[in-house]
């Protein structure tokens, strides 16, 4: 009889293993099946590009230039302003234009995802089209007047901003005027102050090739811009890399590093900036309206 | 691919063998200890429910046979089991009409019923005991033996960016992870079931004497 007993508890208890041990798999499985699906309904970044904008002309050599143009002609602030605002300005209309583009989401729940890829580019065209007349607008206006707008207010602002995040690397914005002065007269550098557009197209070109980044692990778009500025010596080592700005994602901001570093040494500086090291901003992000 | 790789069947399939084989020890504790709970917590209340039942009755009833008898239905309590061996060596008792030491021989018999229902009841408790305890350290150890691989390989493809040391450290601590999904229901259930049984227990303890001199009286009883 208490064997028996025995027996019929042992049988129990040996149900209950083999009960717990479906439960087990079935767990995994859902939680596994759940990551898949999460997974899928996760929306990733469709274009992943870096953006070439320049910073202001801070050039590298402006301390020691700027010791020896003492007595030459300081240029007005008009061009460090109109260089200050290009890539400022494309900045500063990148948040209305970044407004304009979110979706409807019930309309796309609809669709089929043809459709809504269709529906999505034909937006970004849209928001492409409004960004470069701003861009046309803003720009004539800001060459015609020079009374205080809103443009120019947001432009100050934007370049006091850059001012403060270049202090430590730049030593000394006083004298980033003065040193640009200088060597525009002495007919070195553009107008513009920067290195050449073909050069910092080049170096542009360089980084993308070595940036290696995955947009899968991007799970928000927010917050993924990062500008950083190099400096780099007349034989195209980079000296310097200094983060303006870093994005929300350490990923990114790794991944930019990295592909700065591996782009060391970059080609030769060209002749006019033969003798001296140059800063070059870019700014990388995974939104893709620069194309 | 990517998204794939982060979900728990990448981690599992990505870790060496060290993290694996711990990976299955904890599942195994995992299983067992569930198991154990489940069956413990059906066979306790179980216990608990007819003691109760049979104690109700024996306050009521007088009569030694009808509390046999009522004994009878309660399988799987563990007061009625007490009182049943009481019983049996009264019957013998009185059948042999040997009455030296009945008292003495009679509560030798309840204790050693109550001994074993101890045992019955304890029975498997310890192993929670023992998955509470080392589940979270097995689980450590197969985390610094994740990270341990992790770092060699850093080493060896000489990268420390976050894409390439994210992924080992992650596979490593989901060992931890299963350490702690096992330990922490089997320390729930430990303390459950202990409290459970010290109840019985006490209850054993309490009605073995009362039981003995029931049975007792019967024998004497003119």
């Amino acid at each position: 009889m208490k064997k028996g007993k025995q027996v019929y508890i042992q049988h129990n208890f040996y149900l209950w293993l083999a009960a717990a041990a479906v439960i087990h798999a079935v767990v995994l499985f859902a939680a596994a099946y759940f990551q898949i699906w999460n997974a899928g309904n996760h929306v990733t970044p469709k274009i992943v590009t870096v953006t070439l904008v320049s910073l202001p002309g801070s050039t590298g050599g402006a301390q020691e230039f700027s010791g020896r143009n003492d007595g030459t002609e300081a240029t007005p602030v008009q061009p460090s302003v109109r260089e200050v605002s290009f890539p400022e300005v494309k900045q500063a209309i990148k948040l209305p234009a970044a407004k304009e583009l979110p979706l409807p989401p019930k309309v796309i729940a609809e669709k089929s995802p043809l459709s809504k890829s269709a529906d999505r580019q034909l937006h970004i065209n849209k928001a492409l089209d409004s960004i470069k007349q701003l861009v046309d607008k803003k720009t004539t206006l800001l060459s015609q007047s020079s009374s205080a707008s809103t443009l120019q207010s947001a432009l100050a602002k934007l370049k006091q901003k850059v001012k403060l995040a270049g202090e430590p690397a730049g030593e000394g914005n006083g004298s980033v005027a003065g040193s640009r002065g200088g060597r525009s007269s002495a007919g070195k550098v553009s107008g513009r102050g920067g290195t050449s557009e073909g050069y910092k197209a080049e170096v542009a070109s360089i980084i993308q090739k070595n940036w290696v980044f995955s947009k899968a692990l991007l799970k928000k778009s927010e917050g993924m811009v990062v500008y950083v500025r190099i400096n780099i010596f007349p034989d195209g080592t980079i000296n310097q890399i200094i983060f303006d700005r870093r994005a929300v994602s350490e990923y990114l901001n790794n991944s930019v590093t990295k592909a700065i570093e591996r782009s060391s040494p970059l080609p030769v500086l060209p002749k006019e900036d033969a003798f001296r090291d140059v800063w070059i901003g870019f700014v990388f992000s995974p939104e893709g309206i620069e194309q | 691919m990517l998204d794939s790789k982060l979900g728990i069947i990448g981690l599992i399939s990505d870790a060496g063998p060290v993290v694996l084989f711990v990976l299955s020890v904890l599942l195994s504790f995992s299983i067992g200890s569930w198991a154990i709970m489940a069956f413990k917590f059906t066979s306790l209340r179980k216990s608990l429910k007819e003691s109760r039942m049979f104690l109700d009755f024996f306050f009521d009833v007088s009569g030694v046979e009808k509390l046999f008898t009522e004994s009878e239905k309660y399988r799987y309590g563990s007061l009625p089991k007490v009182f049943r061996s009481g019983y049996i060596e009264y019957r013998a008792l009185e059948e042999s009409s040997e009455t030296r030491q009945a008292k003495a021989r009679i509560a030798r018999a309840v204790k050693r019923e109550a001994n074993a229902e101890n045992k019955n009841l304890i029975g498997l408790v310890p192993f929670l005991a023992t998955v509470g305890n080392t589940a979270p350290f097995i689980g450590l150890f197969g985390t610094v033996w994740g990270i341990m691989t992790s770092f060699h390989n850093i080493g060896v493809t000489q990268s420390a960016s976050l894409a390439a040391v994210a992924p080992g450290i992650s596979e490593a601590l989901i060992a931890t992870a299963a350490g702690l999904a096992a330990a922490i229901p089997a320390v729930i259930g430990y303390n459950y079931f202990t409290q459970q049984i010290s109840i019985i227990e006490r209850d054993i303890e309490e009605f073995s004497p009362e039981f003995v001199a029931v049975l007792i009286n019967e024998l004497y009883r003119p």
